[in-house]
């Protein structure tokens, strides 16, 4: 008998999200992981729901963080906002070109890529696609993984803004756009957290599940 | 005891071993080592981009500072002092400097670094905007392709950079006067170019000046080219008198060199750089011709030469021929006086002209040979010292022709030959003085005395008879006399009435002079008639009247 | 909450993302083993990794408190200096009433990254004490769930480039907490790869 791939709830099993112990839950209610003590949930409570209200949060907040300035310099040449590009631009046309890759990369590549893999994964998770589970995994692992880089600008604004404190020649205060930033990235990695990838697989075990 | 759950699945498939090559699984480490790899690339752009660090030596560390100070070139930022140490020794300063990367090919040997701070010299202060901004290290590029990294400052800024196209060019002189480094040179009052440096030679005879001509006016200085020392004002007091010269306002202050080619002089071609020239003391020494070809003479004198000068000129008739080239005592033990023997550098080009015949005269004159000088000394052409202008005092000497002088010959066989002399004028003119005041001297004053008290006495004796005289002729005489005046007297009277004006005498007078006149009138008319008419004679008178 | 019924069946493990039930397998040193559905990991063998975290934690203590108090670098422009540490700079945020920046800087960079290397020491030091201490299942799920905010790496490259924006218009000196910081990024990255959790946990539940 071919070894059947099968998901740990459809043996009725489940998987502590501290600890990994597997383990039959109680017959009834709630039941805590007999290793850690942690509640035990066959998968993330509301996972969808609450992914996509981060995702949609996440979503709303990044027009005002792409379109307020992240930071002001103040100088004896006059006020100076930068946005999040004109920070890649500045650091393109000042010769460290690899450095405006990385800013690039981190503050508009990978935030877009995240919000819209979020998307696609809750979209389909939600209406329980079975399209192509393995490369979605996969996705999520990515987002995982690179979502954290996105705070990469903040940090720079805020050494910047600690740093230079030279009244009157130079003073940089971070604006409001810096914090809608940080609230896009905090949002977008809770919509990770949130999401379970295991709603993925989900459908295909029930297809194989009714075909077997 | 715990229930195994009773749908164990026995159909669980394994894990499987992860591959070794499998890098995703190391992901985490993305962070650190992109990280890294950033902070590696700006390490290394950070030493590529740092360029050569240069030390320079100064006596001191006069406005520099660490960190701040930077060093320019044509006011662009070519470097930053980093550090000032003191040397070892104590004797100076060591000033370590970054330079930027693309300015290393520029650091080689010839090139200068000296400190741009607020100076006054030259009559000018400079960099007034070292004040406000703070001083800063000029650098002058220079053009040697040997590399280097340790330099020594120039305490003065250089007068001339290397960028400035121009000639130098080295004077030679005595007594410089007010030259230093930047007095301007001027060619025609404009100034041309400045003077780099002006030393001691080394063995302290002359004073070696080294100038900058700036070009295009470079040109204008050829091999023939003559400079003398325009400083302050050229007061020249000479036997034609009072003369005053000056180059600008600003050579009276701080002193000027002034060159110019002889207008007379062949052309030649242009001087190389570095050329030597001697620096006379004034433009008349400078004008004056080449030395060589001068004819030498030495005159004697035994009157005082107080008065004349070394380069006085020697004229004839009244034009320049040539100037005193020196001055010298002489004691003639034969004849135990002094005299004065003075050389003579005569012009061969301009006694020419008064030797030879008119057509000779050009370009190239040939100097006159001995036969003709002789010939001219013959003719009576004598030396003679002439005072040339009263106010001064100022001798010089003069060549003339004087017909009644003694004959004499020109000495060939001295070196340099001698010219005879005669007397000045005016020390001839002393010399009758001295003479009649000799004369003066020898006249036996104490018997004219005598003789003069004894005239004296007989013209008194004189007076007193002469006295008594009067007083007889006082007592007899004068009564007589007045008789004898006032029988004058009365003949007076009687004339008078006689000649008084209605007298009948000047009546009948008058009358008769009256008739003459018609008569003599009547004449005259006649006459005319006479005159028009002459045929009346002939014919009578006609009716006509006049 | 009651407990689970039965004895939990250890020898099976449920891959975090697909959910597949597998068993677990034996591994190489330093192997992992992998979902077989999906690829991801499962859990790896890492044998005397405690004593390498121990010692790459206790590292990157000592560099964190170095990179928090001394300056990471010094800024002078014509003459005015400024240097800042990465305590100040949070101090100096809130001071220009920078509120919520302030906190997120802090909560990312110093609370979160400090109590992760905590917690780990705590753990690794108490596992080595006989009896285990109980609080070691608490700590480590406080462990595994704030361990994604903990960014001090992002930090670090955040202040390179800082450094390149501001390199062009000061003067910069590196200042210690630079290096340090970087040292304790590598350190810590290094001390969580070989703080293996799983393995941990079944420590945990052996006692």
């Amino acid at each position: 008998m071919r070894p059947s791939s099968s998901t740990a709830k459809a043996f009725g099993l489940y998987a502590c999200h501290i600890c990994g112990l597997v383990s039959r839950p109680a017959r009834e209610g709630l039941s805590s992981c007999g290793r850690c003590g942690s509640a035990l949930r066959s998968r993330k409570v509301n996972s969808i729901e609450r992914a996509s209200a981060y995702l949609l949060a996440a979503y709303i907040l990044y027009v005002p963080a792409n379109v307020l300035p992240i930071m002001e310099t103040q100088s004896v040449l006059g006020r100076e906002e930068n946005t999040i590009v004109s920070g890649i631009v500045y650091l393109w046309h000042s010769g460290s070109w690899p450095l405006a890759l990385v800013v690039f990369v981190a503050s508009i590549v990978v935030p877009v890529l995240k919000l819209l893999a979020m998307t696609l994964l809750l979209i389909t998770a939600h209406y329980q696609s079975g399209w192509r589970p393995l490369e979605r995994t996969k996705l999520y692992r990515l987002v995982e993984l690179v979502g954290r880089w996105s705070m990469l600008d903040v940090y720079v604004v805020a050494i910047l803004a600690a740093l230079v404190q030279f009244h009157p020649l130079a003073t940089v205060t971070p604006r409001s756009g810096a914090v809608y930033f940080g609230a896009v990235v905090v949002l977008s990695m809770l919509s990770a957290m949130t999401f379970d990838p295991r709603l993925i697989w989900d459908p295909a075990q029930k297809e194989s599940h009714t075909h077997a | 005891m715990h229930d195994r759950p009773t749908d164990e699945p026995l159909e669980v498939t394994s894990a499987v071993a992860a591959p070794k090559g499998r890098w995703s699984l190391h992901l985490v480490w993305l962070v650190p080592i992109v990280s890294a790899l950033i902070g590696g690339w700006i390490a290394v752009k950070a030493v590529l981009e740092h360029g050569p660090t240069i030390t320079i030596t100064f006596r001191a560390a006069e406005g520099l500072e660490p960190g701040k100070t930077k060093i320019k070139y044509k006011n662009v930022d070519v470097g930053e002092v980093k550090q000032i140490t003191i040397s070892e020794d104590l004797s100076h300063v060591v000033v370590t400097a970054d330079m930027v990367s693309n300015f290393s090919a520029h650091l080689v040997e010839d090139t200068r670094f000296w400190v741009v701070r607020t100076r006054v010299a030259g009559g000018q202060v400079t960099e007034l905007g070292t004040l406000f901004s703070g001083s800063y290290i000029g650098l002058d590029v220079g053009k040697s392709l040997v590399s280097k990294r340790d330099f020594e400052g120039l305490e003065v800024p250089p007068i001339i950079t290397g960028d400035v196209a121009g000639r130098q060019f080295v004077l030679r002189g005595t007594g410089q006067g007010s030259l230093d480094t930047g007095t301007p040179i001027y060619f025609h009052r404009v100034p041309v170019g400045k003077v780099l440096s002006a030393e001691l030679d080394t063995d302290g005879t002359a004073v070696v000046t080294r100038i900058f001509v700036a070009a295009p006016h470079d040109r204008y200085v050829t091999t023939n080219t003559r400079f003398w020392n325009a400083s302050g004002v050229d007061v020249t007091v000479d036997s034609a008198g009072l003369k005053m010269r000056t180059q600008s306002l600003i050579s009276i202050l701080v002193g000027g060199i002034a060159f110019e080619t002889p207008p007379n002089a062949s052309v030649t071609p242009q001087a190389a750089e570095n050329t030597n020239f001697v620096m006379y003391p004034d433009r008349d020494m400078a004008m004056k011709r080449p030395d060589q070809g001068t004819l030498r003479f030495t005159v004697y004198f035994t009157e005082s030469l107080r008065g004349l000068t070394l380069g006085a000129p020697v004229e004839l008739h009244g034009l320049p021929v040539g100037e005193v080239t020196n001055i010298e005592m002489d004691y003639d033990d034969k004849a135990r006086t002094y005299r004065f023997p003075v050389e003579l550098a005569l012009y061969p080009d301009q006694l020419a002209r008064h030797v030879q015949p008119d057509d000779m005269r050009g370009a190239h004159a040939e100097a006159p040979t001995r036969q003709e000088i002789d010939a001219l000394v013959a003719r009576g052409l004598r030396a003679q010292l002439t005072t040339g202008s009263l106010l001064t005092g100022q001798l010089f000497v003069a060549l003339d022709f004087f017909h009644d002088a003694t004959k004499a010959l020109v000495n060939w066989g001295k070196v340099p030959p001698e010219l005879p002399t005669i007397p000045s004028s005016l020390a001839s003119l002393q010399h009758n003085l001295s003479h009649f005041a000799q004369k003066l001297e020898r006249l036996p004053v104490d018997e004219l005395m005598t003789d003069l008290r004894k005239t004296l006495g007989s013209l008194q004796t004189m007076l007193r008879s002469t006295d008594a005289l009067a007083q007889q002729l006082d007592k007899q005489v004068a009564p007589k006399a007045e008789e004898a005046l006032q029988e004058l007297r009365r003949t007076l009277l009687a004339a008078e009435h006689l000649l008084a004006t209605d007298a009948p005498l000047q009546q009948d007078a008058r009358d008769a002079l009256r008739q003459l006149g018609r008569a003599s009138q009547s004449l005259h008319e006649l006459a005319e008639f006479l005159e028009r008419h002459p045929e009346s004679l002939i014919r009578g008178r006609t009716e006509e009247r006049p | 909450m009651r407990r689970a019924e039965h004895q939990p069946t250890t020898d099976l493990i449920a891959c975090d993302e697909c959910d597949l039930l597998q068993r677990p397998i034996a591994l190489p040193a330093g192997g992992w083993a992998l979902c077989r559905r999906c690829d991801g990991p499962l859990y790896r063998y890492t044998p005397g990794s405690l004593d390498r975290a121990l010692a790459f934690s206790l590292g990157a203590v000592v560099m964190f408190l170095i990179g928090i108090t001394f300056p990471i670098m010094e800024l002078e422009i014509q003459g005015h200096v400024t240097s800042s540490s990465l305590y100040t700079a949070v101090q100096q945020l809130w001071n220009q009433d920078q509120h919520i920046f302030a906190v997120l800087i802090a909560a990312t960079t110093m609370i979160l990254p400090v109590f992760e290397l905590a917690v780990m020491l705590s753990v690794l030091l108490s596992l080595r004490v006989q009896p285990a201490s109980t609080w070691i299942p608490n700590l480590l799920r406080l462990l595994t769930l704030m361990r994604p905010w903990s960014m001090v790496e992002i930090f670090f490259m955040g202040v390179l480039v800082a450094l390149v924006k501001l390199a062009h218009m000061a003067d910069i000196v590196i200042g210690v907490a630079l290096w340090s910081l970087g040292g304790m990024m590598v350190l810590l990255v290094a001390a969580s790869a070989s703080f293996n959790l799983r393995h941990l946990w079944e420590q945990v539940s052996s006692q």
